[in-house]
């Protein structure tokens, strides 16, 4: 019981530390994309303490306070179910059978928690943020979890660690090969998810500059942004058991992730941004047939 | 073109002043009773249609304020000033809100600055620009504003007023600018 | 949200701690993205490859609550100076201000104007003066630097001073707003 425990708050420190410091890292590449200097990469742990030490004075009622609590407990909740390592027994936190749909719902639940608590905060750009970041999101858990559905019903296995177990037999088990199609419906769907350009819609800074979090501030922001990189390496690791076979070790799991990492990072700092009709368009019919595809082929 | 506008104020305005003529742009001066008429002719039978700009002078001097209406014919390029002298005290203006909407933007902004009434400006003492103005109007040349800068903001010294000239004219002699160089060649 | 008290004075901190804060404080400054003059064409610069802010960690944000420093870029009309104030109290504490150009130091070439204040000291408490007219995007990374350096030290107490003598302040600032409708503090 002290084992697991001490783990899962390993996991959560580890995923909080290296969540900041891909979120540095991704700062400064872009940064070098548009032929800048860029920040340390250090500077995320350097604003999180700056915030964490402002005063505080701003009220906006109970849901405003719960928000970034909520997001936090979705990414935790999704860091302890996914197996970290194959084969280390101490990183299987709490993975039990049928867990996928659990961990589709929970990733829903912390927008959900931060949608409530901006769209108390009252500003209106907060609020519109939030509707468009709920239409969005509609869309792209709609391929995202038809795309997991398809990888399960293929394997015959709900629980994550089965998937991951059956990924292990070289890189062509891998579900990138296995379910190409659905694959590249989830990979197109990871880019909303990190609000990468184009889909970024949600913060879109030149309009409603930077939504959600508009009205926090100091320390209520300072869990917000680790509630974000949490939330990040959880999606991270998830998607590197889902699609890439898991990781056998710790190097490999960094490796893994750093690279799924730099993907949106790549992509986000070359495009334009959709208008919501077309990010929502896009992502109803693309991502989402491509995921129908694997789906339909797996049961026949 | 234009001529068509000078002759339609030749017809129905015989007392007009041209002021200045170009091959797209007219400016008159009409008399003060007379500046409403113009205005709605210019709109409705020479095309003018478009109110770009209300703009005011303070004719101190002649005790007058002189307000010009810039009117644009888009379809045929063309540009017409109507101007007229209102006198300077307690000076009131038609309103053109009723023909132009846009135009009670631009006399709430005369208000402010001038102290000029439209009556018949829906939105007229609104505020604008400054809020809560209390003193004399600031656009108007009888107002000190460097005297109220200093009462109200204080403590800075008017700067110096120091003639390059007197310094340095004498060693260049005559200045080195087109106008220097003539008055050279002059001599 | 505000409410009508006074703010709380600020007590003595740990040293340590407070020495490491501000270690972080120094190198994470957010700006509020709020242009008053001509300065604010001078700050978008600082955000390209050319002059790159962002390796200092300064950032633009787009709300006070989220930000560290207020940048008074230029002329503050008095009409400006009420929102000004809003903002600035918004800001959670620790704040900084940086003023640009001559204009806050003097009143530079609108010295006498009669919308502009003069000296700016009187109704905010300033951090870091850039001179010029406009300071370019290097005097105005100096100036940051200088307001980094001061942080570091200690020194940066422009927010407490506000906060002790808000009396002063407010005295200076009803008595060039006249239509003083702010609440006692904005929170
Ligand atoms: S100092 Fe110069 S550039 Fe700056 S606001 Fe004043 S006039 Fe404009």
């Amino acid at each position: 019981m002290f084992a697991n425990f001490s783990s899962i708050a390993l996991t959560i420190l580890g995923a909080l530390t290296w969540g900041l410091l891909l979120g540095g890292i991704s700062r400064s590449v872009t940064a070098r994309i548009h032929g800048r200097m860029g920040p340390r990469v250090t500077q995320n742990f350097i604003d999180l303490w700056k915030l964490f030490r402002k005063t505080s004075s701003i009220h906006h009622g109970g849901m405003f306070w719960m928000a970034p609590m909520f997001r936090i407990t979705g990414a935790i909740c999704v860091l302890i179910m996914v197996p970290l390592v194959v084969g280390q027994n101490i990183t299987y936190n709490m993975s039990f059978a049928g867990d996928v749909f659990l961990l589709i719902y929970i990733m829903f639940f912390g927008c959900l928690g931060m949608a409530l608590g901006a769209g108390n905060s009252g500003h209106p750009y907060a609020v519109i943020a939030v509707s468009r970041g709920l239409a969005q999101m509609s869309s792209y858990e709609l391929s995202f979890s038809i795309a997991v559905v398809a990888i399960a019903v293929g394997l015959h296995t709900f629980k994550i660690e089965g998937i991951v177990a059956a990924q292990q037999a070289g890189i062509t088990s891998w579900n990138i090969f296995r379910f190409p199609f659905a694959s590249a419906g989830a990979l197109l769907a990871f880019l909303p998810m990190q609000m990468a350009y184009p889909f970024g819609i949600v913060l879109a800074p030149q309009e409603i500059p930077i939504g959600p979090p508009t009205e926090y501030s100091s320390r209520m922001l300072s869990f917000m942004f680790s509630g974000r990189a949490l939330f990040g390496v959880a999606k991270l690791i998830l998607f590197v058991s889902l699609l890439f076979g898991g990781a056998s070790s710790w190097l490999g799991l960094f490796v893994k992730t750093f690279l799924l990492y730099m993907y949106p990072v790549v992509v986000s700092s070359v495009f334009p941004r959709f208008r919501t009709e077309q990010s929502i368009r896009f992502l109803w019919f693309i991502p989402t047939t491509l995921a129908l595809v694997d789906l339909v082929r797996v049961m026949l | 073109m234009i001529d068509k506008v000078k002759n339609g104020f030749e017809i129905r305005f015989p007392l007009y002043k041209l002021v200045r003529e170009q091959h797209n742009y007219l400016h008159v001066k009409v008399d003060m009773v007379s500046a409403m008429d113009a205005i709605v002719m210019a709109k409705t039978s020479l095309g003018h249609n478009v109110l770009q700009l209300i703009s005011t002078v303070d004719r101190i001097e002649d005790g007058v304020f002189q307000i010009t209406w810039i009117l644009e014919n888009y379809g045929a390029c063309t540009v017409l000033l109507i101007s007229a002298d209102f006198p300077r005290e307690n000076c009131l203006v038609p309103s053109l809100s009723q023909i132009w909407p846009a135009a009670s933007a631009f006399e709430r902004e005369i208000f402010e600055m001038y102290g000029i009434s439209f009556p018949g400006n829906p939105r007229e003492g609104e505020d604008f620009l400054l809020e809560s103005w209390k003193d004399t109007p600031p656009m108007r040349r009888d107002f000190e504003t460097e005297e109220y800068a200093m009462r109200v903001f204080g403590e800075r010294q008017p700067r110096e007023h120091i003639d390059p000239r007197q310094y340095v004219g004498d060693i260049v002699g005559e200045w080195n600018t087109p106008m220097g160089r003539k008055r050279k060649e002059e001599k | 949200m505000y409410c009508n008290q006074p703010p709380e004075k600020p007590g003595n901190k740990k040293e340590l701690l407070e020495k490491i804060t501000n270690m972080a404080r120094a190198n994470s400054l957010w700006v509020t993205a709020y242009g008053t003059g001509c300065g604010s064409i001078e700050l978008r610069p600082l955000g390209t490859s050319r002059f790159d802010m962002e390796r200092f960690g300064i950032a633009m944000r787009p709300t006070p609550r989220q930000a560290d420093v207020l940048i008074i870029s230029g002329y503050l009309a008095t009409k400006t100076l009420k929102r000004v104030i809003r903002v600035y109290e918004q800001i959670q504490d620790p704040k900084y201000i940086i003023a640009l150009g001559s204009c806050t130091i003097n009143g530079g070439m609108y010295f006498d104007s009669y919308n502009t204040l003069n000296v700016l000291d009187k109704y905010l408490p300033v951090d870091v003066y850039v001179m010029g007219c406009m300071p370019r995007p290097e005097a105005i990374i100096d100036g940051f630097s200088l307001l980094m350096q001061k942080i570091k030290d200690g020194r940066a107490h422009g927010w407490k001073h506000y906060k002790e003598n808000l009396d002063y302040y407010r005295e200076n600032q009803k008595k060039i707003i006249t239509d003083w409708d702010l609440p006692d503090y904005n929170w």
